[in-house]
């Protein structure tokens, strides 16, 4: 199925879901405001369907809005995102009954602050970036670079699990295989590890220094569902709520204690970021020894009981029985 | 006459500032462009600046600041008050970055003068830099200004070439020519380079926000429930686009104490949170299209009304760094009530 065919059988799926009135809301993407960008659609109107699009540049994580929506919703989901959703609905904060999941085979997104980086110009000054198989050609000054796709997808893209949805309702196209590449996946974080403790918390220092307290990395994460965070409790009051750098820190040590087990390793922190804080160092480390630990991984499963909210009698541990 | 300098000199010209002025120029680190303190080295900026991350708002209203420490003992409390201001310089601010300065003075010196930001600003000299290649998230000509030219500076320079050209525009702004070096007096070709420059750099802002009646549409459709959630249902409530804009300038205030000693601090705060409105029974904007609202109204309808000016330089910098691209351009451009009655 060409581009083209996916977005338009998209299109008809979220109008006759609407039409029908098998769900109240259609939630997808449509092309954003800037080059290379969508943004989320949430709709109830079947007109707006039209609008909805299929590129490689729907990095946001829509089951975000599950939680806020009341009402039925038809959700087009990559498989990072159904990985949320499943989370989600094994939380019980999403009944799965109400969600009509769309599923999009996904290649992986592509990560334009690694575009920039490759082609020396930010995003609004190229011309155009077309992904072509495993190449992504970038349009720039009248000329054409091809770069190998491997270099500009998003660190959690390389390490995909699951491309394709493994819970959906309706699929729009061919299921795509999982062809994880761990090691590019870890460069960054590899790199990390190589430095000693101290080199390590200088680094980590300095990159909380810059962090302005906008709660982005927080609010786009589909886990980060509490109605009251811990930051913004005063009595006791768990951190100062002024962005000096130990409270950044702890905030997103906190964080990821409390993610724990809900992690799907989507990324989204990282690319919500507005001063490159790579979040994602902290939250993969999260994820893996989850990985280790309890051979658990998020949302693979709809019939897994959540990891860390479920207990058995036969457990080690004799407090809660 | 004007001035004009070789960009070969610009680090020398720094230099000399850096004796008077603890200098601020456009600074990248790890990716995030900012301004921070002239380090002597790195010019490299006149080759990617197109504007900051961080706006130079943070020199006067940083992020968090220390308004005052304390201590008890068996006399009482002590209050230690910060040390004074440096005399800044803040060399490379663009027309909108500079303008947004003027707008939330107005704020800072009503009804009650806010010391910390006034000193700050009595002791910074601005020294402007034209834009040549504005962002497509830029809209400032849409509210009067040119990416190029700026009363709200002490110098402004125009990019022309291997030189920029350098206009006084405030008497400080003479002051501060006459005590430097490595100026040269603008020939008549250079003017005419200058207009040049000016002339395309505007034609390159493309974005577009129709400010006619726009604080009566607002008003308008205040009441419209349905308009304002549909307009927000997509929004995170993150604090990007206001701690980052350079006209919001809501703050907290908090104390950080141990034993009998302590500071108290101010840091930015955004009415994008749910907490910012919060109170000891209700919370007046629990709902996200409420917060919107508020943002928007704020800058367009009600800041007009207070102070004669919109409370937005047209920066774009809530469009490109939101991590939905929500844009405010096209919420405004949506507004129901379209045209005035």
């Amino acid at each position: 199925m060409t581009n083209r065919e996916a977005e338009q059988r998209l299109r008809d799926e979220a109008k006759s879901l609407l039409e029908s009135a098998k769900v109240d809301y259609i939630v997808g993407f449509a092309d954003g405001s800037l080059k290379f960008h969508t943004t989320p659609l949430i709709t109830r109107n079947k007109d707006d369907v039209d609008h909805l699009v299929i590129n490689p540049f729907m990095a946001s994580n829509l089951a975000k809005f599950l939680t806020e929506l009341e009402g039925r919703v038809g959700i087009v989901a990559k498989g990072c995102d159904s990985r949320s959703i499943v989370s989600l609905v094994q939380d019980n904060k999403v009944s799965r009954e109400k969600v009509v999941i769309v599923g999009i085979p996904c290649r992986g997104m592509i990560n334009l602050s690694k575009i920039e980086q490759l082609a020396g110009k930010e995003s609004d000054e190229i011309d155009d970036i077309t992904r072509q198989g495993d190449k992504v050609v970038v349009k720039l000054d009248g000329s054409e670079k091809e770069i190998p796709v491997k270099e500009v997808l998003f660190d959690h893209c390389l390490a995909c699990e699951l491309p394709t949805p493994k819970e959906y309702d309706l699929l729009i196209d061919e299921p795509i295989p999982a062809t994880p590449d761990e090691e590019a996946s870890q460069a960054k974080i590899n790199k990390l590890e190589e430095l000693s403790h101290h080199e390590r918390w200088r680094f980590w220092q300095n990159e909380f220094s810059r962090c302005i307290r906008c709660y982005a990395c927080r609010n786009v994460c589909p886990a980060c569902y509490c109605q009251r965070c811990f930051v913004e409790e005063a009595e006791p009051q768990w951190i100062l709520s002024i962005p000096k750098w130990q409270d950044n820190l702890i905030f997103q040590i906190i964080r990821n204690i409390h993610l724990a087990g809900r992690c799907t390793d989507c990324g989204e922190c990282e690319r919500a970021c507005p001063v490159n804080i790579p979040l994602r160092s902290l939250s993969k480390e999260m994820y893996d020894l989850v990985g280790e630990l309890f051979r658990f991984k998020s949302g693979m499963e709809i019939d897994a009981a959540p990891l860390l909210t479920h207990y058995e009698l036969e457990e080690a541990e004799d407090f809660f029985r | 006459m004007n001035q004009k300098i070789s960009k070969k000199d610009i680090s020398k010209l720094l230099d000399e500032l850096g004796k008077e002025f603890k200098v601020f120029s456009p600074s990248r680190e790890s990716g995030v462009t900012t301004f921070a303190e002239w380090d002597g080295r790195d010019s490299s900026f006149l080759e990617w600046y197109r504007n900051t991350v961080i706006s130079p708002k943070a020199q006067l209203q940083p992020l968090y600041e220390k308004m005052f420490s304390f201590h008890k003992d068996k006399e009482g409390y002590h209050l230690e008050l910060p040390p004074p201001t440096d005399k800044k310089l803040i060399f490379g601010i663009r027309p909108c970055d500079a303008k947004a300065l003027t707008i939330i003075d107005k704020t800072f010196q009503d009804t009650y003068q806010d010391p910390y930001y006034l000193d700050k600003r009595k002791n910074t000299l601005l020294v402007g830099l034209g834009c040549t290649n504005p962002y497509d998230s830029c809209f400032c000509t849409s509210l009067g200004l040119s990416p190029t030219q700026s009363s709200d500076v002490d110098l402004m320079l125009t990019d022309i070439g291997d030189e920029f050209l350098i206009e006084a525009v405030t008497d400080r702004g003479i002051k501060l020519i006459k005590k430097t070096s490595y100026l040269k007096e603008a020939t008549k070709t250079d003017e005419a380079k200058a207009e040049e420059a000016r002339r395309q750099a505007s034609s390159k802002v493309t974005r577009r926000l129709d400010t006619e009646d726009l604080a009566k549409r607002l008003l308008s459709s205040f009441d419209d429930q349905d308009f304002w959630e549909k307009v927000s249902n997509k929004c995170i409530s993150c604090g990007i686009c206001t701690l980052l804009c350079p006209t919001c300038y809501c703050f907290d205030i908090s104390d950080e104490l141990v034993k009998k000693e302590g500071s108290r601090f101010r840091s930015g705060d955004s009415c994008a949170f749910p907490v910012y409105t919060k109170m000891p029974m209700e919370n007046p904007r629990l709902e996200k299209w409420r917060r919107v609202r508020q943002k928007v109204c704020h800058k367009y309808e009600f800041y007009p009304m207070s102070f004669e000016v919109i409370a937005c330089s047209g920066c774009g910098r809530c469009i490109r760094l939101c991590p939905v691209n929500w844009d405010i351009t096209q919420i405004l451009a949506s507004l129901p009530v379209k045209v005035k009655a």
